[in-house]
């Protein structure tokens, strides 16, 4: 079997990404068997470490506090990345609805049993439409596993980049109503795009 | 007579402030400070004092409170005179032991000669030898008094290890007080004046198995198999809590202060700066007169004996965050094994070699 190694991984050309030679045998060598040279060559590597680290600390590099890439985390934070699944809220339309129609999909994927809707019927732009007029998430039942997202046909629940203060003393505090779980739209475009690249919902919501 | 009690009551009450007032607690600081930094993190930060965080040297002062308050426990069916004595005789050899080492040479001050170390024994390395073993009962009673599996197993290894690295920490001085012939560190000290003629350069075998009999005396890791975590719990103090647990703590960093002392003393030309002698130092303070000359002597001198303590102190943390602990069969062939008839060769070349000259 042949075949031309041409392409490369990144930027790194495929010579060099050839797997280390692994040491089977136990067997110490008479050098490492000496302890002392060993010692030293581990010793000067955390002493590299330290050394810059220290340099990092004193003289940061360009652009950056620190050598040492730790988050102080409640004054820095992390950008979070779109694909993290954070809290599980409900979109808000601009006039302040909700976008659901309580069909229910998310209350029987759910596999906590987190979700308790009740539905019901309004007039809305001289339309009847279904609403949840009551959209119970139970916080502490949550795994945070997204299914009610990728199952919602109306894109009207979408799980936030809030990951924040979600911890209670209390088990009914974290009990939410629907007025805790409405976020505005705007807020979450970027998550609702994400989740229809991902889960392909545009082959339903094309026109 | 006044005189002679004033000069030796500074100087131990210069020694103790050093040592606890500075080194203990400032040494708490570093080992979570440099064992961060050498494994790229950033380490404790977070006590401060409306805000200011002066980079985690809070911690002490927090950490000292916290001991403080905290319930003095004493196990149920643990013999509670020896619980409460095995910190305190673990802690003592420690401070005492720094009695006996030199921190600088001897200097006339105002008519009066001032000899810079607290008692000058003749049988100085002795005496450091004589108590750094007694640390071994303080480690063995609080093992067995605590009336726990662990902390019994832990004194057992603990004893077994300090007593074979002992026979062999003391041969591998040995060497160093032929070449020198004598016990005396002043004089050690003092005749290390010349760079050439510094320990290392005509021990360096003797600088190295000491160094390595002193950790394992000392219980910190790749020796800590007294104390290891990951199989024992604590070891030997896991049933300690609040301040007899702390002076455990206490006397393990003053015994690092004294290895560094005693290694300066011995193998690093204690108080002496290479190649700037006494007298060149002498002669450029000059413009302060004879006393002042001496006086700024002295303090170069001190300065420079701590520095390198500090570096010592620097190299062992640097050892105890780099080597993983050593399996107790290990340990043991380590030391009776290799570092013992090392020790042996050691002294019988040195011995040819004053023979030859």
């Amino acid at each position: 079997m042949s075949y031309e190694l041409n392409y490369t991984i990144g930027s790194i050309p495929l010579e060099k990404l050839k797997p280390k030679k692994v040491r089977k045998n136990i067997e110490l060598t008479l050098w490492e068997r000496l302890y002392i040279p060993e010692i030293v060559r581990g010793m000067i590597i955390t002493t590299r470490h330290f050394v810059q680290n220290m340099a990092g600390f004193i003289f940061p590099p360009n652009g950056k506090k620190r050598r040492v890439f730790t988050v102080y985390y409640p004054e820095e934070k992390l950008t979070i990345p779109i694909a993290y699944r954070g809290r599980p809220v409900l979109v808000m339309r601009e006039d302040g609805t909700e976008r659901c129609v309580a069909c229910g999909l998310c209350e029987s994927i759910c596999p906590a049993f987190a979700i308790s809707i009740v539905g019901g019927e309004r007039r809305r732009e001289n339309e009847m439409e279904r609403y949840p007029v009551t959209y119970t998430l139970d916080m502490s039942r949550c795994v945070y596993c997204g299914f009610c997202e990728e199952v919602c046909p109306k894109e009207a629940i979408a799980m936030s980049d809030e990951y924040e203060e979600l911890a209670e003393r209390d088990r009914n505090r974290m009990i939410y109503p629907k007025e805790k779980l409405l976020v505005s739209e705007k807020r979450l475009k970027n998550r609702i795009d994400y989740v229809r690249k991902i889960y392909s919902k545009n082959n339903y919501n094309a026109k | 007579m006044l005189a002679e009690l004033i000069e030796t009551i500074a100087k131990i009450m210069f020694i103790f402030g050093v040592n606890m007032g500075f080194f203990t607690p400032i040494l708490g600081w570093v080992e979570r400070k440099q064992s961060a930094v050498m494994q790229d993190r950033v380490g404790a930060n977070r006590a401060d004092i409306f805000g200011f965080r002066v980079i985690g040297l809070l911690h002490i002062l927090a950490d000292a409170i916290k001991v403080l308050t905290k319930e003095d426990f004493v196990p149920a069916g643990a013999n509670k005179f020896f619980h409460t004595l095995a910190p305190f005789i673990s802690l003592t050899p420690a401070l005492v032991t720094f009695a006996v080492i030199p921190f600088g040479g001897q200097y006339e001050i105002f008519g009066h000669k001032v000899n810079l170390v607290i008692a000058d024994l003749d049988i100085g390395i002795l005496f450091i030898f004589a108590f750094a073993s007694l640390a071994t009962y303080g480690t063995v009673l609080a093992g067995w008094s605590s009336n726990n599996n662990w902390s019994f197993l832990g004194g057992m290894r603990a004893s077994a290890q300090m007593l074979s690295y002992e026979v062999a920490m003391g041969l591998s001085i040995i060497g160093v007080i032929m070449v020198y012939s004598s016990l005396k560190l002043t004089e050690i000290g003092a005749m290390q004046a010349e760079f050439f003629r510094w320990g290392i350069f005509l021990q360096p075998v003797g600088f190295i198995l000491f160094l390595t009999c002193a950790i394992a005396e000392n219980k910190r890791a790749p020796f800590d198999i007294p104390e290891a975590e990951s199989e024992i719990v604590a070891g030997y103090f896991t049933e300690y809590s609040s301040m007899k647990f702390v002076m455990f703590w206490m006397g393990e960093f003053l015994e690092i202060v004294t290895i560094s002392g005693i290694i300066t003393t011995l193998f690093f030309g204690a108080w002496h700066i290479p190649f700037v002698s006494n007298e060149m130092l002498l002669s450029i303070f000059g413009f302060a007169g004879p006393d002042g000359a001496n006086i700024l002597t002295m303090l170069i001198n001190i300065a420079t004996f701590f520095v390198k303590i500090i570096f010592f102190i620097w190299l062992q943390m640097t050892i105890r965050w780099t080597l993983p602990r050593f399996r107790y069969d290990q340990i043991m062939k380590l030391g009776w094994k290799i570092l013992l008839p090392l020790a042996l060769i050691n002294i019988f070349i040195t011995g040819l070699v004053l023979l030859v000259k």
